[in-house]
Formats: C-alpha cells, structure tokens, sequence
C-alpha cells in the first residue's frame, strides 16, 4: 500500500518538474476554454437573432416578414418548433421569438389590414427581447401611419418566457470538460508508458517485487490528483471568468468527475500498457479518441445527428461522461437520474480494465 | 560453501531459434562469479531468467533454495538487479528514487547512507540524468542494494566507462563481496574478470565452452602447451595511462 502511494507521489512530484507536461495538461485546456468562453458569452453587437414563427397566410404578414428579415438588425433562425425556440432561447442562442397569430393582417372593419403579435422574451434577462419587442411595436406603428395617417392598425403583446437562464456557455462545459477528461486520459497516459519501456525505467520496475496492479493503481492515484488539479482549474476560470452558473451539487459533480476520469484512464492503460513504442500508441490513441470527440457530443450537440445516429452514440464511453457533467451542471440530477450513465459508464470500466491488465506488457 | 544459486538445463527459445542450449552450473554464496563471451552469446538472457524477468522455456533454476520460476515474487526480494540498459525516471532526485526503490520492497532506508556506500552522497538532490557514466552505474548498483539482497546480478556493469570510473566500480563490488553479499556478473573485459571473479564461465552460442577459476582456466591454457606469442611487456598502455592521468578517481 505505501509502496502505491510513494510511487504516486514520485510521479507527481515529477509532473511538475516537467514544464510542457504541465502545459499540456493544466494550461492547454484552459486555453480551450477562453477561446470557447469568449465565443459565447461574446456577441455586443446590435443585431439580434430571432425565431420568427409566422401562422397567418395573410399577404401582409408575409411581407411584413419578409421585410423584417431583410433589416441587418434581425438575423433570422430557422427553428422547426416553438418549444425547441425556447429552449434555445434560454440557452441564449436567440435573443427573442416573434410569433404571429392567423389573424394578424387580416382585414378589419374599414377593410384595412390589422392584428396583435406576441414577442417572446426570457424572463431572466429581458433587455434583448424587450428591445425587439419595442424596434417591432415602432415599425408597425409607422406602418399603420403611412396607412391610416394616425390611427394604430397592431400592438405587439410582449410575453416572458421562463426557461432557465443558462448561457450556452453553460451548456458548453460539459463538452470542454469531457474533452480534457479524454485527452488526459487517453494521450497522456497512452505516451507515458511506451516512453518509458523505451527508456527501460518500467523494465527497471519488473525488477523489483512491485507488481502491475501495484503500478497500474499508482498511476491510477497520480493520473486522477492531475486531472482533478486541471478540472478544478478549469472550473474555478468557469465560474469566475465566464460566470458559469452551477445548477447541481458539487459534491456531485466531483464523485461523477472522479469516475469519468478513471474510465478514461483505463482507455490509457489500455493503449499505454499494450503499445511497444510511442508510434503504436500514437495511432491507437487517435484512432480512439477522434471518433469519441465528434460523435459523443463533446464538439457537436448529438441532438443533430440523425436518430439511428444518436442511437449508436449514446453506447460510446465519452457520451454518458458528458451527458452526466451536463445534467448534474443545468439540470441539477441527482444520483438517481445519472443511473443510467453510470451504468454504461460501469460496463465499459470492467471491458477497459480486465482487457488492460490482461494485454499490459511490461516491454 | 553452499551454492546459493544453481541452474540445470536452462534453455531459451525464440521461435526455431535456441539462444540458450539446455545450460547448467553453480554458483556458491559469498563469491563473485563472472559470464564471459561475445555479443549474443546469450549472458544477458541467461542472467535475465535467472532474475525471473524472462520466462524460462525449459530447465530449473534455484536460487536460495527457491524455485525461480515458481516464485518470481519471492525471488525478487532477495536480489539486486542492475541492468544492461538501466534508466531511471528522470527528474526524479536520487534520493526519492531509492526512498521508491526501497518502498516497493516493504523497507524504510536511509538514502544518504545508501549513496555514501556507492561515494554518491553529494549528488543526493540531482537527477539522475545529470549524472556520469560512472556515477549512473554506481547509482545504478545502489538502487539494487534497497533490500539487502542476498545475490546481486550486474549485467556489464563497466562497458562504455573510462578506465577510472571502471576501478572505482572494482572496488565498489570488492566491497560489496566483503559485505557477504554474492555477486554475478557479465563482462567482456578480461581484465576485469581476473581481477574480479572467483570462477567464471565462459559462453558461446548459448553453451558454456569452459568454468573454472581465472587461475586454473590460464593454467590449463599453459598446460596445452600454449605461448604467449611475445615477451610479456613490464607496462602496458593502460598503465601508462592511469599513470599520467593520475590513479586517484577524479569523477564524482
């Protein structure tokens, strides 16, 4: 047992000594996140994007569309439904829904075109939707004047919506925590070995009573005190640069950090334990890692892959890694909620470590 | 004397390829034993099954009354390796290295006094990356004294040193051996094997050609009637060197 813990502490005392070990895994994702925070926490700039879902066939309404997208300061998205607007405008990726009943254009009584539209706003964070709501109140109201003189022909009826305020940049994290928990796991771990079977340091281990599962769970405990460092790191920037609003238990989220890095890390052990040499690692580590990177949603939302797509994906190891991250941080699961998570998560942690202790190769 | 380690049809087989051929020998505890023989004779395999980190193909080798392939784990307490390619993890002082080193056996040692023993004490904080040839391999010695082992395996433990550093490394294992500890060795100086060995045995193509002890073997030389071609020179080169550059170990 102490033998495990010295031999932890050595490498990590080690690690640090190492400046571009230290870059790679404590700065580079850091580097991630700013480039992916000041993405989408950015934007400053004066247009607006909306959901525009217009109902009336009325030729008036049409235009006023039509009109309304050609403005810089709309930038119109196409969203199939209303609740995915809402849901996409509590993510902060649309400032504001504009939705437009049948009867609006439709002619009244003096056989003019009139009606009542409703701007959708977030209730957490009013100013953009209030500010569409009031460009769109001012245009229909000189319209109504060009057609009337003075009379108003529309209102527009301003309605919150109450999804929760969480910015993509919430939504975000997951993805970039999942992203340093694979590349920590596989590439770091997955060099490591070969490097040092080619220096002969691990041939110098066999040496000595130290056994492969004593050396597997040290570097285990070194690996995981690492990767939490930088996770924690990354978060602590999270939360105090890019206000990243933490919905569920901390607590939580470290037992569930904790395990997703041990899963990663048997991915390591496997490539690391069973490669003679940095160049078969190298390949193996790609071969595993980039398909985890684009398919589990760590990049690109899985919602936009096609069913039997999202389907196949939800098996993969990282996917239940960054689903889980995101429900416990946006939708406050408990640990009932993550089960079924943790219960791929579990079956892939037997395949990886019984076929990595099995294929470990000292040489 | 008792034997301490004694082997019996060891073989090695890589694919149709038999590099060592069904060996056999003793040795005793508290000597030096040398393996002499050209490059891919086999010593470094042969020394490697014994230390149980090769898997013996066919054969027994006891080691203390133990059998090696049966126990590698109980083997591995009771020997010191040095390696023909030992590395240790750079960035790591010498001192943490053997506090690990001795973890891994169960012990607690006092790293100081281990490197006095090999004249390394002052390089306690270095890494050993920064150390000489000499220093390395001495270090490398210290690293395998951790467990007080009762047999020590040192695999050429002097090529590519400096005539200094190679007589620092002599009297570093004279001083081992006196410490009781059996000492097994590879060498391809003859020198070397003389001045250092007890009995040695000379391999080739994977079969012992000739064991005895330095002073027989030469004896049953000169008793096939062999001549030294020319007049045995009062000095040699070596000497000349080590005069000039002076006896006294400079490096550490």
């Amino acid at each position: 047992m102490r033998a495990i813990f010295i031999y932890a502490w050595t490498c990590i005392k080690r690690f640090f000594r190492d400046p571009v070990a230290l870059f790679f895994t404590l700065a580079f994702p850091l580097l991630f996140l700013f480039v992916f925070g000041s993405i989408f926490r950015g934007g400053g700039d004066v247009s607006f994007n909306v959901a525009i879902f217009n109902q009336s066939k009325s030729s008036f309404s049409q235009e006023f569309v039509t009109n309304l997208t050609k403005e810089k300061t709309f930038k119109k998205v196409d969203i199939g439904s209303f609740d995915e607007a809402k849901e996409k405008m509590g993510r902060g990726e649309i400032d504001s829904i504009i939705s437009i009943p049948t009867e609006f254009g439709q002619p009244n009584q003096q056989q003019l075109p009139s009606g009542k539209l409703d701007v959708y706003y977030k209730e957490s964070n009013p100013q953009a939707g209030q500010t569409v709501a009031t460009i769109i109140n001012s245009t229909l109201t000189g319209v109504s004047q060009k057609i009337t003189g003075q009379q108003p022909l529309f209102s527009v009826e301003q309605k919150p919506t109450t999804t929760s305020n969480l910015t993509q940049f919430d939504y975000t994290i997951s993805g970039l925590l999942g992203f340093a928990i694979l590349s920590m796991g596989i590439f770091g771990l997955a060099n490591q070995f070969p490097a040092e079977k080619k220096a002969g340091s691990l041939r110098r281990l066999q040496a000595t009573p130290f056994t492969k599962g004593q050396l597997v769970i040290g570097t285990l405990i070194y690996y995981g005190v690492i990767g939490l460092l930088s996770l924690g790191l990354m978060l602590t920037v999270a939360v105090s640069v890019f206000g990243f609003d933490m919905r569920g238990s901390w607590l939580l989220l470290l037992g569930f950090l904790i395990i997703s890095i041990m899963l990663m890390l048997g991915f390591g052990l496997l490539i690391g334990g069973w490669a003679k040499n940095e160049n078969q690692a190298a390949v193996l580590s790609n071969a595993v890692s980039f398909p985890l990177m684009f398919l589990s949603g760590v990049f690109f939302p899985r919602y936009l892959m096609p069913e039997w797509l999202q389907g196949i994906t939800g098996y993969l190891p990282l996917t239940p890694v960054v689903d889980g991250i995101r429900y416990i941080t946006t939708e406050n699961a408990s640990l009932i909620d993550l089960l079924p998570q943790l219960g791929i998560i579990a079956v892939w942690i037997i395949v990886i470590y019984a076929l990595a202790i099995k294929l470990f190769r000292w040489s | 004397m008792k034997d301490i380690i004694s082997v019996k049809g060891l073989t090695k087989q890589y694919g149709n390829v038999t590099t060592v051929k069904g060996i056999s020998f003793t040795v005793k505890e508290g000597e030096v034993f040398g393996i002499l023989g050209p490059n891919g004779a086999g010593k470094t395999t042969t020394l490697e099954m014994i230390e149980a980190l090769r898997p013996i193909d066919a054969g027994s080798v006891m080691l203390d009354g133990i059998d090696v392939a049966r126990h590698p784990q109980k083997i591995r307490h009771i020997i010191g390796i040095q390696l023909q390619s030992s590395a240790f993890y750079d960035k790591v002082t010498l001192k943490e290295q053997l506090i690990m080193f001795a973890s891994f056996y169960g012990k607690r040692v006092d790293p100081i006094e281990l490197l006095a023993q090999v004249e390394l004490a002052d390089k306690a904080g270095s890494y050993p990356e920064k150390l000489s040839g000499g220093q390395k391999q001495r270090f490398s010695i210290a690293s395998a004294l951790v467990n007080e082992p009762r047999v020590l395996f040192l695999d050429e433990p002097t090529t590519g040193l400096d005539p200094q550093a190679r007589r620092h490394l002599w009297d570093l294992i004279r001083a081992i051996k006196k410490r009781g500890i059996t000492v097994v060795l590879t060498t391809h100086y003859m020198e070397e094997a003389q001045l250092l060995c007890d009995r040695l045995a000379i391999m080739d193509s994977g079969t012992i050609i000739a064991m005895d002890s330095p002073k027989n073997l030469i004896k049953q030389l000169l008793g096939r009637g062999f001549k030294k071609p020319e007049v045995i020179e009062q000095a040699d080169l070596e000497d000349v060197y080590i005069d000039l550059t002076g006896k006294a170990l400079r490096e550490g």
